[in-house]
């Protein structure tokens, strides 16, 4: 691109290809909420099993997934500090910095909440609640549907969690709730990004 | 009477980096030069006028030993594109 005069109809062409080109910056791969959503699915089905056949005590696959979320909490963080520059921030991206880190924290809250009094059933209810909440915001600051009607979904299995007897239902609540929050719409997000990535190759070529 | 388009942002160069600072928080020169195919001498030409301008901020540092060039649209730089885009739509509609 040089410095030169245009007329005005290549000043508006110009003006939305940038535009453009800068939303593309917003778009999320998926792969976290990937990620995430199987872990948390993962743990759900096999302390479904593990309370059917009794293989070990009742949150062991619950306790291997938060040593799991510390690893990889602290691999991310030290990701941060010795990854590539960040060439470009986002009104969006400062926004999700701000809304994990108050995810994180109120999931923290849940969890020794659920360790100093709070039954599990209620404890996991508010879990399914507080993804919604979360996948609700994500959606909507990405204009992604799938997101959006994966909250509504998660709060559905969050409320029918709250009135189910079992810690066995609650499990089953929770995984359906991970499974519309954020696998499903992870995948398409991540099926998106890649689609979005191969047309900007071909453009180039 | 049709209001004269801003000689500042009308040109090629210029108007597409306050086009992609539009949209963001925050650019570093590496990706302003990458997203307008332009060279670095050009670039860094057109970001020192619309910076005398006042329409940009323009922030140097040292980030492990690289220098960083960081840009960021100013409220004076987001009216008068404002301004152009209006200017623009009553010349394409006349």
């Amino acid at each position: 691109m040089e410095e030169k005069p245009i007329s005005q109809q290549e000043s508006l062409l110009l003006i939305q290809q940038m535009i453009q080109t800068a939303k593309k910056e917003q778009k999320d791969d998926g792969k976290a909420w990937i990620v995430w959503g199987w872990m948390l699915f993962i743990s759900s089905v096999l302390t479904i099993a593990n309370l059917h056949f009794k293989w070990f005590s009742t949150y062991f696959f619950w306790n291997l997934f938060g040593i799991a979320t510390i690893l990889i909490f602290i691999y991310e963080t030290i990701n941060v500090f010795i990854s590539k520059r960040i060439r470009v921030r986002t009104y969006t991206k400062d926004l999700f910095e701000r809304l994990n880190a108050g995810f994180f924290i109120s999931l923290m809250f849940i969890i020794v909440a659920i360790n100093t009094g709070v039954p599990p059933t209620k404890g996991f209810a508010l879990l399914i609640s507080l993804y919604a909440f979360w996948i609700l915001i994500y959606g909507s600051a990405l204009n992604f549907k799938p997101s959006v009607v994966g909250a509504y979904i998660t709060w559905v299995f969050g409320i029918a969690a709250l009135f189910v007897k079992t810690f066995e239902l609650v499990m089953v609540m929770h995984a359906l709730g991970v499974l519309f929050g954020y696998i499903i719409p992870g995948h398409i997000a991540y099926k998106e990004f890649r689609k979005l990535h191969r047309k900007e190759k071909a453009e180039i070529v | 009477m049709f209001k004269e388009l801003d000689p500042i942002l009308h040109s090629q160069l210029r108007l597409a980096v306050i086009s992609l600072l539009i949209s963001v928080k925050e650019a570093e020169f590496t990706y302003l030069k990458e997203k307008t195919n332009a060279t670095a001498g050009n670039l860094s030409v057109q970001i020192q006028k619309l910076k005398d301008a006042g329409y940009i901020d323009v922030s140097k540092q040292f980030k492990d030993n690289y220098p960083q060039t960081t840009c960021k649209i100013t409220p004076k730089g987001v009216e008068a594109f404002e301004l152009y885009v209006k200017a623009l739509n009553e010349y394409i509609n006349r």
